[in-house]
């Protein structure tokens, strides 16, 4: 119970067209990530899913019922806000409580929903203070909270953890991850962080300026980019991008290599430069590898700790199995 | 303040002004403390012997005196009421989205820089006066006789001269805190099921409570103390339909020239306000806490 449609849907502010016609197909009980650079149109999009922003043209299906005319109310759609938009006056009890009061929803059943929820979300001893004497989390929980009450059709997700420290971000992804899997129910995420899209979603949908640039699961936009654009945003750190001579030796007019998928060697290989930053991450350690007559480094992940230094001459050797290649338009050949 | 010594400091430093303040404060209040215990009338030049609680048992047994207290609260409460209520009224409307809402707002707050005097005299003259006002005017039109607004309900009258004036200010904060409102909130109650009037009863109206009780404070500080719009418009009558206790003691102390009764009549305005201050600080206080 969650599948949504959109179909040519459009939306313009004024003159300005945010989204240009765009069709998705949102399966029931999917997880699904909207992720794009700021700006791209990820709030618009949901909010036009919710039904907080009117469409200019085409049609929102809910559950084979069109959606577009509904107001939000009765779309059975919750959404979780970047700002969590608690009732600042009423105790967090009241602010899990207020959509089913408002959905005449009668007293016991209420009261059994905001147990089972606040056992859920670890809020049981939190029910009865003001949200402003909760921290950032505990907030963010009962805004969560307040949507899964509803049994809505559908959860959707504003940046919700980007107020949030890293610690207790890495925390919630993982608890909202698992709430999807007890709750099954469909979810739509919308955030910046690639790894936040890599790690929790089903299916990203990427989006540029209003665009789909394409959708596909996390591990099929890593290995099979359809362009440069998803190519240089899924992944962490950057895919390196090469052409000139060793782009159109391999048949291409650009070639991108994970950092991943370089070999270092301080005595032989294709490509020869110099070490610039190193990052030392323990685990990993990054390189940007300086080489004559380019201007941007090359980011090489090397596993584990490597004795090499700022200064040192080094080989790259790219895995000639995992080079992505571009034409001349910017897409995968 | 961490330490004994800069708190010492500290003291020294405001002391100043807390001294200034307080005999700024205090010496009036002694001396009219002082007068209320004498028996001093201008007109009877001489020696203003001590007469203990004279002055306050003729004040209090005035039978105006009760009729004055009725009317400062009902002039206090009509005009709070009136102009809260039309406040958030008039607030709503502005925090729409529409045309020309700048000029509006300016022509809303404009009342407020109107002198009471002024106001009052205008109110009196164009509009209530029963032969050459607007509303005697329209009454003409419709075919129904002119009421004579500060002969039959002066104090309804005045309330509403009063309530004009203020209704500015009411709007300008109410408003003001409208617009602080988070429009997510808004958002999330829309989703949550909440239909226009449940968003205003649950959510904007609770944001506002501390602008309200702000507004009320305030406004009770100043309509204790209403005294020029009644001066000019019914002179306290008829009779003393609308005397206030500010006018009671002017028309004590200065129409009867009676300086003793005049204070303790300031007295008794004292005790009154922080009566009604407590009751509203019991009351609605607890809103200005965060
Ligand atoms: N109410 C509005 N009126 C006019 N333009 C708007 C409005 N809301 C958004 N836009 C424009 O639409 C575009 C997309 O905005 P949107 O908020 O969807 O971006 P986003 O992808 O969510 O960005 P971010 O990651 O920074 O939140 C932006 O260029 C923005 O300026
Ligand atoms: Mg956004």
């Amino acid at each position: 119970m969650g599948r949504i449609t959109l179909d040519k849907v459009q939306k313009s502010f004024g003159d300005v067209e945010v989204i240009p016609p765009l069709d998705l197909e949102i399966e029931d009980g999917e997880f699904v990530v909207f992720v794009g650079p700021s700006g791209c149109g990820k709030s618009t999009l949901l909010r036009l899913i919710a039904g907080l922003e009117d469409v200019t043209g085409g049609d929102i299906t809910i559950d084979g019922t069109p959606a577009t005319d509904l107001p939000p109310a009765k779309r059975r759609l919750a959404m979780v806000f970047q700002s969590y938009a608690l009732y600042p006056h009423m105790s967090v009890r009241k602010n899990i409580a207020f959509p089913m009061k408002m959905a005449g929803i009668p007293q016991d059943e209420q009261a059994r929903r905001i147990d089972n929820a606040a056992r859920v979300l670890n809020l049981t001893d939190y029910l009865d203070r003001r949200p402003g004497q909760l921290s950032g989390g505990q907030r963010q929980r009962v805004a969560i909270g307040r949507a899964i009450v509803r049994e809505p059709a559908a959860f959707l997700f504003d940046e919700p953890l980007s107020n949030l420290d890293a610690a207790l971000r890495v925390g919630m992804r993982l608890e909202i991850s698992e709430l999807h899997k007890r709750l099954a129910t469909t979810m739509i995420y919308v955030t910046h962080d690639q790894v936040e899209a890599m790690t929790m979603a089903d299916k990203i949908v990427v989006l540029r300026a209003g665009h789909i640039e394409q959708v596909g699961s996390p591990l099929e936009l890593y290995r099979t980019p359809r362009n440069l654009f998803v190519a240089g945003f899924i992944g962490s750190p950057r895919m390196n991008f090469i052409d000139g001579e060793d782009a159109s030796s391999r048949g291409a007019h650009t070639i991108g290599v994970r950092p991943e998928h370089l070999a270092v060697s301080d005595s032989d290989g294709v490509w020869r430069g110099t070490v610039g930053v190193a990052e030392h991450l323990g685990s990993d350690t990054f390189f940007h590898v300086h080489f004559d007559g380019r201007d941007e480094p090359i980011t090489v992940r090397a596993t584990g700790e490597v004795a090499l230094k700022h200064g040192d001459t080094v080989w790259l050797t790219p895995d000639e199995d995992r080079i992505h290649r571009f034409d001349q338009q910017g897409l995968r050949i | 303040m961490a330490t004994q010594h800069s708190r010492a400091a500290a003291r020294v430093m405001i002391a100043p002004s807390v001294i200034l303040l307080l005999a700024w404060m205090l010496v009036p209040l002694l001396m009219t403390l002082y007068f209320s215990f004498l028996r001093y009338n201008l007109l009877m030049p001489g020696a203003n012997p001590f007469v203990g609680f004279e002055n306050y048992t003729y004040f209090l047994s005035d039978p105006a005196f009760q009729t004055a207290i009725v009317n400062t609260l009902l002039l206090v409460g009509g005009v709070l009421v009136i102009t809260v209520v039309g406040g958030i009224a008039v607030a709503t409307l502005l925090d729409q989205p529409m045309w020309g809402t700048g000029l509006v707002r300016i022509m809303v707050i404009s009342p407020f820089f109107v002198m009471p005097t002024v106001s009052a005299l205008v109110w009196k003259n164009m509009f209530m006066n029963p032969v050459n006002g607007l509303f005697a005017w329209i009454a003409d039109v419709l075919g129904m006789a002119a009421f004579d607004f500060l002969t039959q309900a002066p104090l309804a009258s005045i309330i509403g001269i009063v309530s004009w004036q203020w209704l500015p200010f009411a709007t300008l904060i109410l408003l003001t805190a409208m617009q602080s409102l988070d429009s997510e909130q808004l958002e999330a109650a829309e989703m949550d099921g909440a239909s226009a009037w449940a968003r205003f009863w649950h959510i904007k109206l609770p944001h506002l409570a501390r602008a309200i009780t702000v507004v009320v404070l305030i406004q009770t500080i100043f309509l204790l103390s209403i005294f020029a719009e009644i001066l000019v418009t019914t002179n306290g009558g008829p009779g003393t339909a609308s005397t206030n206790l500010t006018y009671l003691v002017y028309a004590e102390s200065l129409l009867r020239f009676d300086v003793g009764t005049g204070s303790a009549g300031g007295v008794v305005a004292i005790i009154l306000a922080n009566i009604v201050a407590i009751f509203l600080m019991r009351m609605i206080g607890k809103n200005l806490d965060a």
